[in-house]
């Protein structure tokens, strides 16, 4: 009783539309983009907004999506990742000296992250590592992608993701 | 820390910005209005059901292997999962017998061919479910044949050793089967099933009933443990693997494994309740769904629109 191999042996099956289901994508990335972006800055006020920003870009930029060159997931995640570059970008000029001076002060990084929430304490550790690394850290986390996916995202070698994020959790792991 | 730890840093997005962000996007025309869907509800109560390894939207070979490895979990509701292929045809190749992995497979009943019936009522009879009928079909499909397959069972003795040699054929050495699981065995009965052709031209379409499969396995058997070797050996990743074996209600869900170069899938609301909708990259689909007990399949080459409409009509 083998129904698909049946059916689809005997057919002329019809060729399928390629047009977007928004409302799928909505429902299933939504929660994927906004813990991308809440791993990849620790604050979820910011990744509300950079979300927003993330789902309007995509809506805006529907036209130039190919469904033949990547998946909607891949796609929707590098316009994320550049919503995250842009406004990484945008604050770095922006930090008052008083910011510096704040950090001075706040004593060492396992003092400050003793008293703050599990993702503040991830956020304050990352920090610590290359922008590849966390990036990594909150695609594979946040947005839950499989090695696969983040190979495709970043340009990275499969076992290569793998083996970075193993080194990070290490590292992680240990500084915890 | 591990990797569990940084998965479980996730939340939720609030439903206060969820509903935000909808309505932003619907006044750009991005969405339909509101529909309020739950993504773990999507995943975890996935609708349809159906009762077989047969309907497993898969290539033949792994219908006859991993697929059938998994319908040891298979009872109620659906939910897809993604595998490689080409991991799977490769371990043929290498002369594991994936049919076999778990060990051996008794036949309780004799295998009989379909037979067909004049009408669908009598099908139904014959089946003893009480069928129901689309009152709307696409234009110019017609009902052509009626067939109902008889209901079967098998036993499934678990044999570690065939097993641990497909997880070592694969290199999954992080993978430990449960303690006991050597010798234990699951009993797997499939009820009669009842297949509706219709027909436009040469092109058909398939509507398939059944009341629900039932599979016995021994109390207090790990089954998440062994679903995670199953996962792995379809191709998760470890992670993957992990977090899908402790979220799944193994006994109330059927897994489809789905190609991950050939179909998708997404879960969606059949008259009330969510089925699964797998899309081929070729453009036909099947929908599985469950309603009290009853398990239903669409496979079609319409659009997903018809197919629900279609499904939605039965009464």
């Amino acid at each position: 009783m083998a129904v698909e191999g049946e059916v689809s042996e005997r057919l002329p099956w019809a060729t399928g539309t390629a047009e977007l289901d928004w409302e799928a994508a909505y429902a299933e990335l939504l929660p994927r983009v906004y813990n991308f972006f809440r791993y990849r800055l620790g604050n979820d006020a910011v990744a509300e907004d950079l979300t927003s920003r993330t789902f309007e870009k995509a809506w805006t930029q529907r036209a130039r999506y190919r469904r033949d060159l990547a998946a909607l997931s891949t796609w929707l995640f590098s316009i994320a990742r550049n919503v995250a570059v842009d406004h990484l970008r945008a604050q770095r000029p922006h930090l008052p000296l008083e910011a510096a001076e704040h950090v001075a002060a706040a004593g060492t990084p396992q003092e400050h992250v003793a008293h703050a929430s599990d993702l503040e304490r991830l956020a304050a550790l990352l920090k610590r590592l290359p922008a590849r690394e966390q990036e990594l850290v909150a695609l594979k986390y946040g947005a839950e992608a499989t090695n696969r996916a983040i190979a495709a995202l970043t340009g990275l070698s499969e076992s290569n993701v793998g083996t970075i994020l193993h080194r990070v959790v290490l590292e992680l792991r240990s500084a915890w | 820390m591990d990797d569990q730890f940084l998965h479980d840093l996730r939340r939720a997005p609030s439903p206060e910005f969820a509903a935000r962000l909808r309505a932003n996007l619907r006044a750009q025309g991005a969405l339909s209005p509101a529909r309020g869907r739950s993504l773990a509800a999507q995943w975890l109560a996935a609708a349809a059901a159906i009762a077989a390894v047969s309907f497993a939207f898969t290539f033949p070979e792994v219908r006859a292997g991993a697929a059938a490895f998994l319908d040891l979990f298979r009872v109620v509701n659906f939910a897809g999962v993604r595998f490689d292929p080409q991991r799977l045809a490769g371990l043929k190749a290498s002369g594991v017998g994936l049919p076999s992995l778990l060990g051996d497979i008794e036949p309780l009943t004799e295998p009989t061919p379909p037979v067909s019936y004049a009408s669908p009522a009598e099908a139904g009879q014959a089946a003893g479910i009480e069928l129901k009928l689309p009152a709307w079909a696409p234009p110019g499909w017609t009902l052509a044949e009626t067939v109902v397959t008889a209901e079967h069972s098998a036993r499934l003795t678990a044999n570690t050793a065939k097993l641990q040699t497909v997880l070592d054929a694969l290199a999954l050495d992080d993978v430990r089967l449960p303690d006991g699981l050597d010798g234990q065995a699951a009993t797997v009965h499939l009820p009669a099933v009842v297949v509706m052709t219709y027909r436009d031209g040469p092109r058909a379409l398939r509507l398939i009933e059944a009341r629900s499969a039932e599979v016995s396995f021994p109390a207090g058997f790990d089954v998440p443990a062994l679903a995670q070797a199953g996962l792995r050996i379809l191709g998760l990743d470890r992670d993957e693997a992990y977090r899908m074996a402790y979220a799944i209600d193994w006994r109330n869900t059927l897994v489809v494994p789905v190609p991950v170069d050939a179909a998708s899938f997404r879960q969606v609301n059949v008259a009330g309740t969510e089925g699964l909708l797998i899309e081929r990259a070729t453009g036909s689909r099947q929908l599985l769904w469950s309603t009290n007990g009853q398990m239903y399949a669409l496979a079609a080459p319409l659009g997903a629109a018809e197919m629900l409409e279609m499904a939605q009509s039965l009464q």
